[in-house]
């Protein structure tokens, strides 16, 4: 139930289904009474009429005519019958339609009162019945009680309800539905407006777009305008962030390497061998305390996902350059389609650092292999990045060292803990890690892992 | 070898400058970008050496703007940012190979003799040539496995011209790349000079390293090695 438009048609569906079950069971009874109302009087009516037609026969009791006004009274199974018992329960007179069949005695009313009862023949069919306890008085002066009664069958009326109930639900039904398809066609259209931000808010994700465009409703333009302030204060905020630690960082640079070659033009002493360390020191708390911090979860949104084959790509084309003599081969193994979602800078320094150091070490071959972590089509699936080299590896007893901060493995070779340590640093602020083992080649493997945003978030 | 230097901090220019002009190189220097620019477009240089900070034009601008206007001499950057980011920034530019500050100052003298062997198409720091061996890290010439003593200036000509081994140097260009700019030009020292190296490397007229072209200069002659 996260969808507005879910929301607004479940609710309306069961106000639709409350109002019109109300309506149907009101309709339903007014019918249904209305029908037995018509019935009892139709069977009054009838009842009359055979009052009016008994006539005593020369046995001493109770007859009719034989052409009664009503023709159903004739036809054998019509479904209207009538008859006339004596005090004793036994038939007097009783209707050619009857012909056959057993109308039950039923609860005999006093005399003088009409009963209408609902009662059923032998064989289930259900009747509606009519008594009357009468004294008819005979032309002796004799008065002698009948009971007349007249049963008509339910079944047509049955049927008439059943066929008014099916017509009513079934108009009840077309007009639910009509309802409901207009409604959401209704809200589809106003909720239009609500897609769009949604999936402009997709596109500024997959960084197809800037900010959102200006083209909302009344209601929303506030909304959008807002999204927009806090996207570009959010982009400035991190840009100017960012700038301000890396001009720090280089402006305090330079004077280091203005110290040392001041040093240096001194002399070779121990106290230039000293005053050498603090500066090595100096630059290693730099580098690492004021490097541009890495992007954070949160940023995600302001940030274009960077194309990672493009910028290994790059990379790789540098280590030609700078690692020229040593002519490493470089097999590139990376999926096009894979964005990273974060700061172009912050996967450069992953993939550089790693690549420069399998560059560094390797004897001749290096392979950087990218590939999404979960599901190869979506765009922002997390990914895992693994730089082989052919290289002496890196021995499981110095693997934790090296990715402590700052320690080197080999002294020789300046920066090549500290390069692991700042990847590590930021694949970690991405959520991620990093492995290090055997690489295939022999030498050693490195494995940053990077999950996709929605599950860094949950860290 | 002419190197232009483009630096805005005084005392690193000057370190830099003074450091390499002791390694023997001949050393322009400039403190902004616009100084700069106009250096490593219109001198002869054969190597540069720019700081990507700098004030006017940055960096990144002179390396693009070198390339530009067809100019294929190495370029070394000296940076302090070392992100990945600006590095691969400035190699795409154009740039060689990258010094992150603080530096020592035997990395930039490593990356510059790198550089400058590879512009001449050698894939190693020991040149070798038929029966001559040049050891640019040692700064060592040996003819049949045997040392010649050389004078630095000497050292710079052979070094010179082997490097650029098989291509047509003219007397000018000697002159401009291995004196110091405000250094006296004749370019009968260099014809002295280039007797001297003749002498010392090849005193029996045997192997002919150094050929003359009239009128046009000189080439080392000798079919450099496959391996060297």
């Amino acid at each position: 139930m996260s969808s507005l438009s879910a929301r607004l048609l479940t609710s309306v569906s069961v106000l639709l289904l409350l109002f019109f079950g109300a309506t149907i069971i009101v309709l339903d009874t007014a019918f249904r009474k209305a029908g037995e109302q018509a019935q009892e009087d139709i069977l009054d009516g009838h009842l009359m009429a055979m009052l009016a037609a008994a006539e005593p026969t020369d046995k001493g009791t109770l007859g009719m005519p034989p052409d009664m006004p009503e023709p159903r009274f004739g036809n054998i199974g019509s479904g209207l019958y009538a008859e006339i018992r004596d005090s004793q329960d036994s038939i007097v007179w009783r209707s050619r339609s009857a012909l056959g069949l057993e109308i039950p005695v039923g609860i005999v009313p006093e005399e003088g009162n009409h009963l209408f009862l609902d009662e059923a023949l032998a064989d289930g069919t259900p009747l509606r019945t009519l008594s009357l306890a009468v004294q008819w008085e005979f032309p002796d002066g004799e008065l002698r009680p009948y009971i007349f009664k007249v049963a008509e069958s339910l079944d047509s009326f049955n049927a008439q309800l059943a066929q008014f109930r099916r017509q009513l639900f079934g108009w009840f039904a077309l007009v639910a539905l009509i309802m409901l398809l207009s409604i959401s066609v209704m809200l589809r259209r106003l909720l239009q407006p609500l897609r769009r931000i949604e999936s402009e808010i997709g596109d500024i994700e997959e960084g197809k777009r800037a900010s959102l465009s200006g083209e909302f409703p009344t209601e929303l333009v506030g909304v959008a305008r807002n999204m927009n302030l806090l996207i570009d204060s959010e982009r400035a905020r991190s840009d100017r962030y960012r700038y301000t630690l890396d001009n720090l960082a280089h402006s305090l640079k330079t004077p280091l390497a203005a110290m040392r070659a001041l040093l240096n033009d001194r002399d070779n002493s121990e106290f230039a061998g000293r005053y050498n360390e603090q500066i090595d020191r100096m630059d290693e708390i730099v580098r690492y305390q004021l490097r541009k911090p890495a992007a954070s979860t949160a940023e995600s949104l302001v940030l274009t996902p960077v194309r990672v084959g493009a910028e290994v790509r790059r990379l790789v084309d540098g280590m030609h350059k700078v690692y020229h003599d040593k002519h490493p081969a470089i097999d590139v193994d990376v999926d096009e389609r894979i964005r990273f979602r974060g700061d172009t800078g912050d996967f450069l320094e992953i993939a550089g650092n790693l690549l420069d150091n399998a560059c560094k070490w390797c004897e001749s071959r290096v392979r950087i292999r990218i590939r999404p972590l979960a599901d190869a089509s979506a765009v922002a699936s997390g990914i895992v990045l693994a730089v082989a080299d052919d290289g002496p590896g890196i021995p499981e007893e110095a693997a934790d060292a090296l990715l402590q901060r700052g320690t080197r493995l080999d002294e020789s070779t300046p920066g090549h803990g500290i390069g692991l340590a700042i990847v590590k640093d930021i694949a970690r602020s991405y959520g991620g890690t990093l492995t290090i083992q055997r690489s295939e080649f022999g030498g050693a493997e490195i494995t940053v892992t990077i999950p996709p945003i929605s599950e860094a978030d949950k860290r | 070898m002419r190197l232009l230097v483009i630096e805005d901090d005084a005392t690193l220019l000057q370190s830099l400058t003074a450091k390499l002009g002791e390694s023997g190189f001949a050393v322009e220097q400039a403190a902004d970008g616009k100084e700069g620019l106009y250096y490593a477009l219109e001198y002869p240089v054969d190597l540069a050496i720019i700081d990507l900070g700098l004030p006017e034009i940055s960096g990144l601008d002179i390396i693009r703007e070198v390339r530009k206007q067809g100019k294929s001499y190495p370029i070394l950057i000296l940076t302090a940012r070392d992100r990945w980011q600006d590095k691969v920034d400035g190699l795409e530019a154009g740039a060689d190979d990258y010094v992150v500050k603080p530096f020592h100052f035997e990395e930039i003298s490593a990356r510059v003799n790198a550089l400058l062997r590879r512009s001449g198409g050698w894939a190693s720091s020991v040149l070798t040539a038929g029966p001559v061996t040049l050891d640019m890290s040692r700064q060592e010439l040996k003819v049949n496995d045997a040392e010649i003593e050389l004078t630095s200036f000497e050292y710079k000509i052979i070094e010179y011209l082997m490097v650029r081994a098989g291509q047509v140097i003219s007397k000018t260009e000697l002159t401009e790349r291995l004196y110091d700019q405000d250094f006296e030009r004749d370019s009968n020292v260099i014809e002295v000079f280039i007797g001297r190296l003749r002498k010392k490397m090849d005193p029996d007229n045997s192997i002919k390293p150094i050929e003359t072209l009239r009128g046009r200069g000189y080439r080392f002659a000798l079919e450099r090695n496959q391996s060297g």
